[in-house]
């Protein structure tokens, strides 16, 4: 019992600090697109990630009692052998995303620690460890679904923001009032990045406190699944700390290598990756917070006119997230692996390897200086997966006005050329000077010459506003980051 | 072992999420579009010119407020339409915070 203990407070101790960079990794979730449309100063932007972190952690458990309660059988594998798997997997969710942080792959600190979990219950006990039905339902599938979904809603949501504030007579639409906006989605971003991963850990660790039966309460009560309090503040605090260190980083490079974000597609992305996390939080699903906001900067940017999808970086970016899971459990499982041969040393091995993984990556990225590339999280790199115009081409309906702008004109100019035709032909009858009959006809030739333009415009617009592709055609792109980079 | 996948639970989340996201963003937008109408232009500076920060420049923002006064002043509603158009754009605004209020209660009070 004592070596469970033991092994439990460095399960505690392992936690915390896989809290601390999940916090860490994830500031520039909520704050990468407020900094970017500059609707909060860096430092700001920072303080509110890290505060409201710490209040979004007290707001919910569902997502912890997931977490404690459904994904390991843990009256199957027993109170002795449960720790070492907690631990074991912890230690794979860690090296995995301190291994993808330093070489800059896109990842998820989620899916790390769901992984390595699974991973190593698969490997060091059995596979009917594992409760497969709410893997696939809590975690897994919403895993998958979640990015789409909050994609989906945010293109909507980019659309409706755009359309309701579109003027068609030039005048200014106060779309930059969406930074205003910002500042409480992009809280409410912060706010539901707490109630989603700092739950994960705080499940973590009541999953180990109630193997060892530390876990206060009656065992046959549904609430029995509830993280204790002090575990709570200490995760809350946890996450906020990280949080708030994480984003000095961001303060540092000062935005650089963001992609260009404009307010009212900044505020669509923020409601609609609040709202999808939030609402997951509310049923229990465990789902990727970076991923979930990845998934709302590329359907914002779909939902702006004239995008198209850079198909390479959106691809890297999947192929990261598909990753993740597998790995960490590749992870997870070796280090289980360890522990099932050696036992009680078997720990002691780990966690070894663990503090020299872990200081050795330290040292190594203190290396580095900190920049664009490695400061900013998947989300700003996600911002890569969309092109956008500089300009974008006329809308539908504006071509429809600038059509009948044309029209009338035309018409305009037939009569002008009409009357100069008339005039002409009047002069010469009348038997004028010739320099005059010859101006006058000069006169009727421009005029007729003019119409013939203003016909042709006429036209063009009518084309312009049936074919999208033709509008599209008219949009004014730049030479910006994302095409240097294309060249490279 | 079957394993039992409870769809109806995604669609719920899907539904809830698209709705608030949505309502959210739509009360907002037109909250502003009510302050264009009312000859209340926002033009919002950017807290801090970061790199970033391709969007707007300073010379384009005074040129920005310029442009919203000058249409402040051509406006052709009436006084009260004017009113009008303000108080609604703060009614949509107080439905926005409305919504994410009842958003964080549901949370909260764990109500599905």
């Amino acid at each position: 019992m004592e070596t469970a203990a033991l092994i439990v407070v460095l399960v505690i101790a392992l936690a915390l600090f896989f809290d601390f960079t999940n916090g860490f990794h994830d500031t520039a979730n909520a704050m990468a697109t407020p900094i970017a449309t500059g609707a909060l100063k860096p430092k700001t932007a920072v303080l509110l990630a890290a505060c409201l972190n710490l209040v979004g952690a007290f707001l919910s458990t569902e997502v912890s009692k997931t977490v404690s309660g459904g994904i390991i059988n843990e009256s199957a594998i027993g109170h002795t052998l449960l720790p070492e798997l907690i631990f074991a997997g912890l230690i794979g969710a860690i090296t995995w995303n301190m291994l993808t942080w330093l070489l800059g792959l896109p990842s998820s600190s989620s899916h790390a620690l769901f992984g390595g979990l699974i991973g190593a219950t698969i490997v060091g006990f059995s596979a009917s460890g594992i409760n497969f039905g709410v893997v696939m339902s809590k975690v897994i599938l919403p895993a998958l679904i979640a990015p789409l979904t909050a994609g989906i809603i945010a293109y909507v949501a980019t659309k409706v923001a755009y359309g309701i504030t579109r003027r068609y007579d030039g005048k200014p639409d106060g779309r930059s009032g969406f930074r205003w906006g910002q500042i409480f989605t992009s809280s409410m971003v912060a706010l539901s990045h707490g109630t989603n991963d700092a739950q994960k850990t705080m499940g973590v660790i009541t999953l180990a406190l109630i193997t060892v039966g530390w876990q206060t309460g009656d065992p046959t009560s549904a609430d029995y699944h509830n993280p204790e309090f002090w575990v709570i503040v200490a995760c809350a605090g946890t996450i906020a700390l990280g949080t708030y260190l994480g984003g000095w980083r961001i303060i540092r490079t000062l935005g650089k290598g963001l992609t260009e974000v404009k307010p009212a597609q900044g505020f669509a992305a923020e409601s609609s990756t609040a709202a999808t996390i939030l609402a997951s939080s509310a049923f229990g699903f465990a789902l990727s917070t970076t991923q979930v906001a990845s998934g709302s900067v590329i359907g914002s940017g779909l939902g702006r006119r004239g995008s198209t999808v850079r198909w390479r970086t959106a691809g890297r970016i999947a192929v990261g997230w598909l990753l993740t899971l597998p790995a960490a459990g590749i992870v997870g499982a070796l280090a289980a692996l360890i522990v099932r041969w050696l036992g009680g040393w078997g720990v002691v091995v780990d966690a070894a390897l663990a503090l020299v993984i872990i200081v050795g990556l330290f040292l190594r990225s203190r290396k580095d200086a900190v920049t664009a590339s490695n400061a900013m999280s998947d989300v700003a790199e996600s911002g890569h997966a969309v092109e956008l115009p500089d300009v974008p081409g006329p809308t539908r309906r504006a071509s429809r006005i600038e059509l009948m702008r044309a029209l009338e004109k035309a018409e305009r100019k037939a009569d002008d050329a009409e009357r100069a035709a008339k005039k002409a032909k009047k002069l010469k009858k009348s038997g004028a000077k010739p320099s005059e009959v010859k101006a006058a006809r000069k006169a009727a030739e421009r005029a007729a010459q003019k119409y013939a333009e203003a016909e042709k415009a006429a036209a063009e617009w009518e084309q312009l506003s049936a074919s999208r592709r033709a509008r599209a055609k008219l949009a004014e792109w730049d030479l910006g980051v994302d095409e240097q980079e294309d060249a490279r | 072992m079957s394993i039992e996948i409870d769809w109806l639970a995604f669609l719920s989340v899907f539904a809830g999420a698209i709705v608030g996201a949505v309502a959210i963003v739509f009360f907002y937008a037109l909250g502003l579009r009510m302050l264009v109408r009312a000859g209340r232009v926002p033009v919002v500076t950017p807290a801090e010119f970061t790199d970033a920060i391709t969007v707007i420049s300073e010379k384009e923002i005074k040129r920005a407020a310029k442009q919203a006064a000058k249409a402040a002043r051509k406006s052709p509603l009436t006084e009260v339409q004017k009113n009008l158009a303000f108080l609604a754009a703060i009614g949509c605004f107080l439905l926005c915070a409305l919504a994410v209020a009842a958003g964080i209660f549901l949370i909260v009070s764990g109500g599905h």
